[in-house]
């Protein structure tokens, strides 16, 4: 090699696996990236009430009590935390994909959205109307 | 006050790998991680980093403070208490010290074309509103310094990966209203070192010292990539 | 040693450089081209200009006014022939650098915006924001990368030229990388290497800024044209030097003593004109050796401040407003916060005159031809005889792209019409580079290359300073004689071969000493004052066009002195007359036009 003959010798370190843990906004990162996880859980547990309605009464019964467990419940309010996390940096990263508006109006429209859309699915979804 | 920083230091002609070496330095409110570098070559001649301006503008004098990216000439010890280390730029070789192969990043940059693509022959200047200025010129403050490239962990596990800086330019480029060349530039972006390797880490934008943030170039990119690809199926073959 | 063979090479890749690299791509691309930098070319100090690029533009404007404007900016030691070619050429040349990709700042109606600037009667420069030469340097790289025919040589330090019987066959450089010798033979060579700002103590030059081109064709017996006029720029911050556009004052800023005082109309700039109404050549939009003199004057009345212990003035931006400051002069806000820690929008910036331009350079006819067959000089470097003994803010960025145009076609031209030089010829000169840089490790280790340099760079600020006499300026060029003996036996401090700074240092302060040697010797000779010239001895205050209406021609001699003669100046249309500003000016010109 002529890197040799000529004394050059560039030194490239290991990537490190462990990248993410070096600094807090890779750290943030890598949990905006993880909210994926809980997410996974709710959506298997809403396919498996799916199926369940599906099976009767009983089975949907099966269904609501399993629901109602405290672990169940505690790993629904993980992933409403997760869901708001991820929702907060989407929101926050969405204006500076799309300019369409000035930034803080865009972030706060979308959390608008969202309370709307909350408050109309638990409107009807809650058999309010 | 005397303040006590670290260094990499690496001889390619002695040394196996870098090792670290503490340095005093005198310093006050105004003095720079280039000045205490430049005090540290007074002591020790052997040291070498690049720099040139000194105020910000060419890009020379990148390393890594504290693990993060920073130009040596805008980062005052003030602002470190605590101690400061300074490792060469991540994610490039270490040629000697401070200063890394910095050839892979102008590889890069010259993929992506950046340069204003337009046939028609002219003497007079083109029309271009302050709004469609706007549009590109956040973008055209890019100073190649490459922070962003060692902000990257993308880049710093796929070295294939176009990068920040050049999609960037690219993304200018295509934002011009006097250029005409997307077309020429959208396979570089659509292909698999591309636009579709970045997953939005958001950290290039963070060190970048221009505040060009060129992860949002980036991601507009991908809503042009997406829609260059939708378009290029619609589009019976051959029409392109 | 690596041995390669081009057909023309540029060295330095700043504006100039490039802006010829182009110019010679495009005349044939058949020809290559190497572009030899010592940095990579968006690096280089063309980055760093900040207010803007001259030529007419508006209706109202006109070439004679330009024209006028600079001969008489140059206190009329400009070759006048080149003034009215450059004023001539500049705008269609700001309008390629649009059609490249420039993204000038523009009015409303998407037509280019131009400025105000010091010394000049209309608006007539054009800017992008206040980054100008970075997007201008930034635009013609990206734009070379288009041009298979251009090969780079990115961080290669060129050594000497090859010269056989008065005609230019290449260049030694060595590779920072891997510390080698390169010969790469040429049949025209172009050098494009910046001005010398770096042998002053402070300045508003980038590191790499150390006159190597000037002293490459010095040591060559080329003539270095008009070396005493250094431009002071009057506002640098103090202590780093960092500069501070004169576009600040074009849009409407005020320098102000340690009162508080408009002092500029004590000194033929007046009168006072009204906050936020800046008007063209009056007060602070004066010319720079006008501005930086009357800072001088102040100092000696101490009616100057002190910051940090450096006497300065105060440039009040303030009545800009916040949002007006952050469109226009964006830099100038980072650059206040980060290095003085002031918000111009709320304090006064602190500012000194620092070392900013060299007028003069290699010495160039009309076509940027040397006196060596086939070497060119252009931008800082060159003297083609712009600029005379003081340059006008805005008129050396056009320069470089219109002289940038002009070497590269005529270098292509040459390269065309001759053959490359024997390798026997030139083997001997390769041999002595050769045996010198292997033999570079001089013996003594008790002296110091910093202590040698700082030696010079403040022997020529006390000697080489705003105002000069002869006692200042011998006492200089005796201490460079004697800085350039310890040089001759330095030991370079590090002797590795992969990117060795010191020694790379080592060879720029040996161009810079020869530079400075060039300065101050043409200095001393020239016996009057005149532009960025100012002499305290009796009798030599004013001009003197009986003797003096000449251009220097530092010449080195075998033993590194320097030898100035005379070249008359070139007077096509406006004869010698006095320079003034202010309500004087306007008079003035009234009866020369």
């Amino acid at each position: 090699m002529s890197s040799q003959q000529n004394g050059r010798r560039p030194y490239l370190p290991p990537f490190r696996r462990d990248w993410w843990l070096q600094l807090r906004f890779y750290r943030l990162y890598m949990l905006r990236e993880a909210t994926v996880l809980p997410l996974l859980f709710f959506v298997g547990w809403l396919i498996y009430g799916l199926y369940s309605l599906g099976q009767g009464p009983m089975q949907w019964q099966h269904w609501l009590e399993f629901m109602a467990k405290p672990w169940v419940f505690v790993l629904n309010l993980l992933t409403l935390a997760a869901s708001l996390f991820h929702a907060k940096t989407f929101f926050e990263l969405f204006p500076r994909v799309m300019p369409l508006a000035p930034p803080g109006l865009m972030i706060a429209g979308q959390w608008l959205g969202t309370v709307v859309v909350a408050i109309g699915l638990i409107v009807l979804l809650g058999g309010y109307v | 006050m005397t303040q006590t920083i670290v260094i990499a230091r690496y001889n390619p002609e002695q040394d196996e790998k870098p090792h670290h070496e503490a340095y005093q330095v005198q310093s006050d409110d105004n003095t720079s991680v280039l000045d205490a570098l430049q005090q540290v070559q007074q002591q020790d001649p052997g040291l070498s980093f690049r720099w040139s301006c000194r105020m910000a503008i060419c890009g020379s004098c990148g390393v890594m403070v504290n693990g993060v990216p920073k130009l040596g000439c805008q980062t005052f010890l003030r602002d470190y208490p605590a101690g400061l280390v300074i490792t060469p730029l991540s994610n490039f070789a270490v040629e000697k010290d401070l200063i890394v192969n910095m050839e892979p990043f102008l590889e890069h940059l010259s993929a992506i074309k950046p340069w204003l693509i337009n046939t028609a022959e002219g003497t007079q200047p083109h029309v271009q509103t302050p709004k469609q200025l706007a549009k590109y010129q956040q973008f055209a403050n890019c100073i190649n310094c490459g922070l962003c490239y060692s902000a990257c962990p993308q880049f710093g596990l796929n070295p294939e990966f176009r990068g920040p800086a050049a999609l960037a330019l690219a993304h200018r480029y295509n934002l011009d209203s006097r250029d005409q060349g997307k077309a020429q530039r959208m396979p570089e972006l659509n292909a698999k070192n591309g636009v579709w390797t970045c997953t939005f880490v958001g950290f290039c934008s963070e060190v970048c010292p221009k505040k060009v943030d060129p992860a949002a170039a980036i991601n507009q990119g991908k809503v042009e990539s997406a829609k260059d690809m939708i378009v290029s199926v619609l589009k019976p073959s051959g029409a392109r | 040693m690596l041995q390669l063979d081009m057909d023309i090479i540029v060295v330095g890749g700043g504006g100039a450089g490039l802006r010829a690299a182009i110019a010679a791509a495009e005349a044939s691309p058949t020809l290559n081209v190497a572009l030899v930098s010592k940095v990579y070319p968006m690096r280089s100090h063309t980055v760093a200009a900040e207010g803007g690029a001259a030529a007419v533009t508006l209706s109202e404007d006109s070439l004679q006014s330009h024209f006028f404007d600079t001969v008489a900016g140059s206190d009329w030691l400009a070759e006048q022939d080149v003034v009215e070619f450059f004023v001539q050429h500049a705008y269609q040349e700001l309008v390629q650098l649009e059609r490249w990709g420039c993204p000038w700042s523009r009015k409303n109606d998407g037509s280019v915006q131009v400025r105000r600037f010091g010394g000049m009667k209309t608006e007539r420069t054009w800017f992008a924001a206040d980054k100008t030469g970075f997007h201008i340097l930034h635009t013609l790289f990206q734009t070379s990368l288009k041009y298979p025919s251009i090969e780079r040589f990115d961080e290669y330090f060129v050594l000497d030229l090859l010269v056989v019987d008065q005609r230019v066959a290449g260049v030694l450089a060595i590779r920072y990388s891997t510390g080698e010798l390169v010969q790469i033979r040429a049949k025209s060579v172009i050098l494009a290497t910046g001005g010398a700002g770096r042998v002053f103590h402070y300045n508003t030059n980038s590191g790499i800024v150390t006159g190597d081109g000037m002293a490459l064709a010095l040591r060559h017996g080329v003539a270095l044209r008009d070396m005493e006029f250094v431009q002071y720029h009057p506002t640098g911050l103090p202590g780093s030097g960092i500069l501070i556009t004169e576009a600040c004052r074009g849009e409407g800023g005020i320098l102000l003593n340690k009162d508080g005082y408009r002092y500029l109309q004590d000194y033929g700039l007046g009168p006072e004109t009204p906050l936020g109404e800046p008007r063209n050549k009056c007060m602070e939009l004066g010319p720079r050796d006008r501005l930086s003199q009357a800072f001088w004057q102040q100092q000696k009345l101490g009616l100057t401040g002190d910051y940090q212990g450096h006497a300065v003035v105060y440039l009040d931006l303030r009545h800009l407003g916040d949002k007006h400051l952050k469109e226009r002069l964006p830099l100038i806000c980072e650059l206040a916060r980060d290095f003085v820690n002031v918000d111009p929008a709320k304090a006064p910036i602190p500012v000194r005159p620092a070392v900013h331009y060299t007028m003069g350079g290699v010495m160039t006819d009309i076509d940027c031809q040397t006196s060596i067959q086939g070497l060119f000089a252009i931008g800082e470097c060159a003297s083609v005889g712009l600029h005379g003994a003081n340059r006008l803010g805005s008129n050396s960025l056009s320069e470089l792209l219109v002289f940038g145009k002009v070497a590269g076609e005529r270098a292509a031209a040459l390269a065309q019409q001759n053959d490359h030089v024997s390798h026997q010829a030139i083997a001997q000169q390769t041999a002595v580079q050769q045996a010198l840089l292997s033999g570079m490790p001089g013996h003594n280790t008790n002296d110091s290359l910093v202590a040698i340099r700082t030696a010079m760079t403040k022997a020529m600020e006390e000697g080489c300073g705003i105002y000069r006499d002869a006692n200042s300026m011998q006492h200089c060029l005796d201490q460079l004689h004697s800085l350039r003996q310890r040089y001759q036996v330095l030991n370079v401090e590090d002797q590795g071969k992969v990117y060795n700074s010191a020694l790379l240092q080592h060879l720029e302060l040996g161009f810079g000493l020869d530079v400075a040697m060039a300065i101050c010797s043409s200095a001393l000779a020239r016996k009057e004052s005149r532009g960025a010239h100012q002499r305290l001895d009796e009798g030599l205050t004013a001009r003197n066009d009986a003797e003096f209406l000449q251009h220097s021609l530092a010449v080195q001699q075998q033993d590194g002195s320097i030898d100035i003669r005379w070249q008359a100046v070139t007077i096509t249309s406006l004869p010698p007359g006095q320079r003034l500003y202010g309500d004087c000016g306007a008079v003035n010109e009234g009866k020369a036009s």
